[in-house]
């Protein structure tokens, strides 16, 4: 049995509890209050040790009130031996119960277990509700590299600003200068997510929000994919635009900038690799976006490719280098193919974000190998049946697991069995310790069938 | 909505022909309404669908979600309504064939002013007919007016801008009754995006917070219970609330998103509501009782203490918690059996 008792600490007696569940204890207590240390029979309590020892899960109030009325006179100057006993501040009231007989029984194991029994009344405070930091604590509370990585993120945007800048009317500038925005959106998520994290409202959960606030990045997340998507439809309606102006009578304007000079395109370039790369390093902005979905073909190269948001990001200012190398022609064709290509893959990635995203926003599961989990805990000799099932993921990093069963069984056989079945939702869904995947929280509701 | 289309499709083949920048743009605008209401749409029926083993909790909160959505998008465009003002106002381009845009612009008005009185007395029939599951539609529904509002309101700019533009002959007007409407609709987005942050963050609302409070004190008071851990506690979205108020007539979405958001927009809506619906008087019960009848799901961890039976404790606990209309998985541990996640057992002492 373990013991995360501290040393029995005995209390003045006139200490108060008012905790409403109490009252059935302390009516039996209330006499028991009294020191009744001395005048206690050496047989008494052996037997009440004894009794208890032979079985451990019968509550021992019993004998308590037996031996409160039978030494209920008294008077106690064994108060003050064991106040002095006392170590440390007092923790809980209730332990009054345990002076009875602290000093003589303080070592024994047994007479330890005899007097937990009264519950403690932590359990019972309500979880409070958690202050939402305002702006000004949140300030205060960055520390210097989260400081830096905020200012990293704000040069980042700054890149794109100066992409747009210099796109002087190339599509596929414009259409990178749209991709950096988005990644310095990410990474300024990034930074904010993470100052977030340094108060105690985003992680622990309390009545007025069950999840913490942890939820609110996914819906960031969510908010800059409908961006996203709002991008790549935007970049595909100027395209269309453009395509059509061409086309129509209007070409006037439409040679004024036809090639960007060489140097700025390049400089535009390397300042986008290099400024996601750095993101991708020190802020690894879309991680979470590479977890939460994974485009199989574009797994296997190396670590920062193998994201899709920074392997188009990559991709396209690399193409963009090599762009004022071909001659008008093929530039003008190229320049607009890449930005069309662009536009259109920003939009498959913004749905498929926006899917992913959404759905676990609407309290679902995506992965695998539910149903399987399933089929195994119905295999289970002791589940008669299964009422309810809900697996769902709240954030990038918790899911959720409750469970309605009919069993039958002993107790221990119960505890055994829910052990069980978390071990193994958590091992089959949570892909094992270690792997980065996410925690599991599973609760069972134990129906037991009396057969 | 169909309307729209069509008139986005004429709008798109009209502009294809004659080559004219503005009817392009205001296609493409056009179809970017399409697919909001599209999105919008589809949501409020898909949130009738009922839960399956990958959505466990239903589809209820699609609506919350295209609201939100929904939101967002608007934001983004006025953002980017008004970068394009700040660019035209500085390099104060001039506009051409003030006659044809105006001609265009009152058509859009007038298809987006028959989309807003249509989908308001669509509104109304929805709420009439089956008024019980509208308790979150609203925001959805919320999203899609203030889309279709917003459009209107642009419409009516350009036609106002236009007009000054002509007599006036500085192209100025334009941008900035752009300006104007851009901030407009960012300020009415703002309300309706916070709200459905909130649920889809799944919080309480305050009432409800107080409620939970109560019954979780309550919960404690229970025979053999020692206490209780990772209280959580949401929200039920889905749309098959008990039947036995299926006399709410549409109002109750009305009333209901009042406490969510006091928005002057909102105001509108209702009233509008109120002169279609007719008899809404005594109304204010429903209220209430809708909120009531909000069921409330979530899960808790019991600690019994040693000596009760887990059964019976749990037997009790659920009953109670179903007295107070709350659904909750309730799972019964031990006392210093501290081997769950949630590490109840070990916090006895």
């Amino acid at each position: 049995m373990p013991i995360p008792l501290p040393p029995r600490t005995p209390t003045p007696p006139s200490a108060v509890d008012d905790a409403p569940n109490q009252h059935a204890f302390q009516a039996l207590d209330r006499d028991a209050l009294s020191p009744l240390v001395d005048t206690f029979p050496k047989s008494a309590s052996l037997e009440t040790a004894t009794k208890d020892h032979v079985s451990p899960t019968i509550p021992s109030f019993n004998p308590t009130p037996e031996n409160g009325a039978s030494d209920s006179d008294p008077a106690g100057p064994f108060n003050f031996s064991t106040t002095v006993m006392a170590k440390g501040p007092v923790p809980k009231s209730q332990q009054n119960i345990g002076q009875r007989r602290g000093h003589k029984y303080k070592h024994s194991s047994i007479s330890h277990q005899i007097f937990m029994e009264p519950p403690p009344r932590a359990p019972l405070a309500l979880p409070n509700s958690l202050p939402i930091p305002t702006f000004k604590e949140y300030r205060i509370s960055m520390s210097k590299e989260q400081k830096t990585r905020f200012w990293w993120s704000v040069c980042h945007m700054f890149v794109a600003a100066y992409t747009l800048w210099t796109a002087h009317g190339s599509l596929a500038m414009t259409a990178l200068s749209h991709l950096i925005l988005f990644d310095s959106l990410g990474a300024l998520l990034c930074v904010v997510v993470d100052v977030l994290s340094n108060f105690e409202v985003w992680k622990r959960s309390s009545v007025r929000h069950p999840f913490g606030l942890e939820r609110a990045e996914v819906l960031a997340g969510f908010a800059m994919c409908v961006l996203l998507l709002f991008m790549g439809l935007d970049l595909i309606s100027h395209n269309l635009q453009h395509l059509l102006e061409k086309a129509g009578h209007e070409p006037h304007h439409s040679h004024e900038h036809d090639r960007v000079s060489l140097g700025s395109v390049d400089v535009t370039a390397v300042l986008a690799i290099s400024s996601t790369l750095v993101s991708a390093m020190g802020l690894k902005n879309h991680a979470r976006i590479g977890k939460a979905m994974r485009f199989a073909y574009i797994e296997s190269l190396p670590s920062v490719l193998s994201n899709p948001s920074h392997f188009l990001t990559l991709s396209c200012s690399a193409l963009l280098l090599l762009l004022p190398l071909v001659s008008i022609r093929i530039y003008d064709w190229l320049d607009k193919l890449l930005s069309g290509t662009i536009a259109i893959s920003m939009c498959v990635l913004g749905t498929r974000l926006v899917k992913t995203l959404g759905s676990m926003l609407l309290m679902s599961y995506s992965g695998q190998g539910v149903a399987d989990v399933i089929k195994d805990i119905e295999a289970e000799p002791s589940v008669f049946g299964i009422d309810d099932v809900r697996f769902w993921q709240v954030h990038y990093g918790l899911c959720m697991a409750n469970l309605k069963l009919r069993v039958a069984g002993s107790d221990e056989n119960l505890a055994r069995l829910r052990e069980k079945i978390s071990s193994l939702i958590r091992n089959r869904l949570g892909g094992g310790y270690g792997s980065g995947g996410q925690k599991w929280e599973v609760s069972l509701q134990f129906t037991v069938e009396r057969t | 909505m169909c309307l729209n289309f069509a008139f986005m499709l004429v709008q798109l083949a009209y502009g294809i022909l004659t080559g004219s920048l503005g009817l392009l743009s205001d296609s493409i605008h056009m179809f970017f309404d399409c697919l909001a209401l599209v999105v919008g749409l589809c949501a409020a029926v898909m949130s009738k669908w009922p839960p399956n083993a990958r959505f466990p909790y239903g589809y209820g909160k699609v609506d919350t979600l295209s609201g939100f959505a929904n939101g967002i998008f608007l934001m983004i465009i006025s953002l980017e309504i008004i970068y394009e003002a700040v660019e035209r106002l500085s390099t104060g381009s001039q506009m051409h064939r003030i006659s044809e845009l105006l001609a265009v612009s009152i058509a859009g008005l007038a298809v987006n002013l028959v989309g807003i009185f249509s989908f308001e007395h669509g509104h109304a029939h929805h709420g009439h007919d089956h008024g019980h599951d509208h308790s979150h539609g609203n925001e959805n529904m919320h999203g899609i007016f203030l889309h279709i509002l917003a459009d209107t309101l642009g419409s009516v700019a350009v036609v106002i801008s236009t007009v000054l533009v002509h007599y006036s002959g500085w192209s100025g007007y334009d941008p900035l009754a752009s300006c104007f409407i851009a901030i407009l609709i960012f300020a009415s987005a703002v309300p309706l995006v916070s709200s459905t942050a909130q649920t889809l963050l799944l919080t309480l609302p305050a009432d409800t917070e107080y409620n939970v409070r109560e019954t979780l004190a309550g919960v404690s008071t229970l025979r053999g219970v020692v206490g209780y851990t990772v209280p959580k506690f949401w929200l039920d979205d889905t749309a098959t609330v008990s039947s036995d108020h299926s006399h709410d007539h549409g109002h109750g979405s009305c009333d209901h998103s009042h406490s969510h958001s006091q928005t002057h927009d909102h105001g509108h809506l209702h009233h509008h509501d109120h002169s279609h619906g007719g008899h809404d008087h005594d109304h204010d019960h429903a209220h209430e009782h809708e909120h009531r009848s909000q069921k409330v799901l979530g899960v808790i961890h019991v600690i019994a203490s040693r000596g009760a039976d887990l059964e019976d404790v749990r037997q009790r606990t659920v009953t109670f918690l179903q007295e107070k209309n709350m659904d909750i998985v309730v799972q019964v541990e031990r006392d210093g059996d501290g081997r769950c996640w949630c590490g109840g057992g070990n916090k006895g002492i």
